[in-house]
């Protein structure tokens, strides 16, 4: 889930260096604080519960395609670089909302642990919609 | 013939007054029914102080999902999640802008209607805010001000001048007219009895008159730019201009039943003009007040 938060803010970050499209700095803007904030409550509550985010298959995963879409991303500048951020958004938060409740929910040993990822759904659910909303706009 | 008429009448209305106190007296008494109320009104009609209906935002929903709230109700959204959120109306009709953790948002509710609103940020924290006003008062353009009004049976004071202008209006339209055929049927049928109903319908009404304009004026301060406004304009004068004319028509009167005599040809020429003027303004009023 840290991997998840920190890949979506380094992305969210490139998005504000690189477009001038004020709905996607706006979104981007709210991936940051959000994902910022997330972030700290997981952090403070693995510190609780005295539990260290170790890299996973799925940590992996996510890492080695963030990796390649940056690069993607990179590349990209103007309108383009606007449509491939919104449509990899969808993409992205779908992929972790999936990979929250096939793995990371059903796995999770401890009830305060689950019962966090499981708070966790409804706002990924709202940046998929969001981001959603934000591709239809750009057009794609 | 006609002067033993006159005297005739003359002890009737002698016998009918030992009246200039009589009718100070009542003068005071009338206008101090109308006016109590009028008073207390203003001691009531400040606002009770009212705490906020809640929202609470939390865990990326909005708690409870509908509220019902009346016109005139302040609602806060409280956000306790540790995301930001905006409360953004479906329609577009208001918007907070991002809300803080931590942070608050009020609104005061206007319209009767239910407005479906969410969080820009995250569609898919949705909610209702349903403002419940009497029925078909949405479109109404009092609604602003007749706010926490219901429509219910239960009697309370008049204390709107939504409520006293139509109370008092009905005065206004009884007093005149009917004084004025009364004292067309007294001149027909010679009655004594019924010039001296003319006289005093007449002192009513330039009594009550002023009090009807005030609260006319009133209504139009609470709900002005609402109305429509030609309308409104004819009204508001016209209204004001019968205050006057009631007030010449009165003292005019008074005199005639004073010396015991029936008023003039001149006289009621004039009372029949201020009579069909004040159809027409009960006519503008309806048409504002009923939309034709």
């Amino acid at each position: 889930m840290q991997t998840a938060n920190q890949i979506d803010i380094s992305q969210a970050r490139l998005a504000l260096r690189k477009s001038s499209n004020p709905q996607v700095k706006e979104f981007a803007n709210q991936m940051i604080s959000d994902h910022t904030n997330l972030e700290k409550s997981v952090s403070d509550l693995a510190k609780k519960l005295g539990v260290k985010e170790e890299d996973s298959d799925t940590s992996k995963q996510l890492k080695q395609q963030a990796a390649d879409e940056t690069k993607k991303l990179r590349s990209l500048s103007g309108k383009a670089f606007d449509q491939e951020y919104a449509s990899h958004e969808v993409a992205y938060h779908q992929a972790v909302l999936d990979a929250a409740s096939k793995t990371l929910i059903p796995n999770a040993k401890n009830a305060e642990l689950k019962s966090a990822l499981e708070g966790a759904a409804p706002l990924l659910q709202g940046h998929l919609q969001h981001a959603q909303q934000l591709q239809q706009a750009l057009g794609k | 013939m006609k002067h033993t008429t006159n005297q005739a009448r003359l002890s009737i209305y002698q016998a009918a007054s030992p009246v200039t106190l009589r009718l100070i007296s009542c003068v005071v008494l009338l206008v101090a029914c109308a006016v109590v109320p009028l008073t207390v009104v203003h001691s009531q009609s400040a606002p009770p102080a009212q705490s906020p209906h809640i929202v609470i935002m939390k865990q990326v929903r909005f708690q409870p999902a509908e509220i019902t709230v009346k016109p005139g109700d302040v609602v806060e959204w409280k956000n306790e999640d540790i995301f930001a959120h905006t409360v953004t109306a479906n329609d577009g009709s208001f918007d907070s802008g991002l809300i803080q953790p931590g942070a608050s948002w009020q609104m005061t509710v206007k319209n009767a209607a239910t407005i479906g609103y969410h969080c820009r940020p995250h569609p898919n924290m949705t909610a209702q805010l349903v403002v419940a006003g009497p029925a078909g008062q949405a479109q109404n353009p009092e609604a602003h001000s007749q706010g926490e009004h219901q429509a219910t049976l239960k009697w309370s004071l008049p204390n709107r001048p939504e409520e006293l202008h139509p109370i008092l209006v009905n005065f206004t339209a009884a007093l005149l007219p009917l004084a004025f055929f009364s004292d067309v049927l007294g001149r027909i049928f010679r009655r004594a009895a019924l010039h001296a109903a003319g006289a005093w319908m007449t002192v009513y009404a330039a009594v009550i008159t002023p009090l009807t304009a005030a609260a006319g004026w009133w209504w139009k301060r609470s709900v002005g730019p609402e109305l429509p406004p030609n309308l409104i304009l004819v009204h508001q004068w016209l209204g004001t201009t019968a205050v006057v004319l009631f007030i010449v028509l009165a003292v005019w009167r008074w005199r005639f039943y004073k010396r015991g005599v029936a008023p003039s040809a001149g006289y009621l020429a004039f009372a029949l003009l201020v009579v069909i003027a004040l159809v027409y303004q009960g006519s503008l009023g309806g048409a504002m007040v009923f939309g034709q």
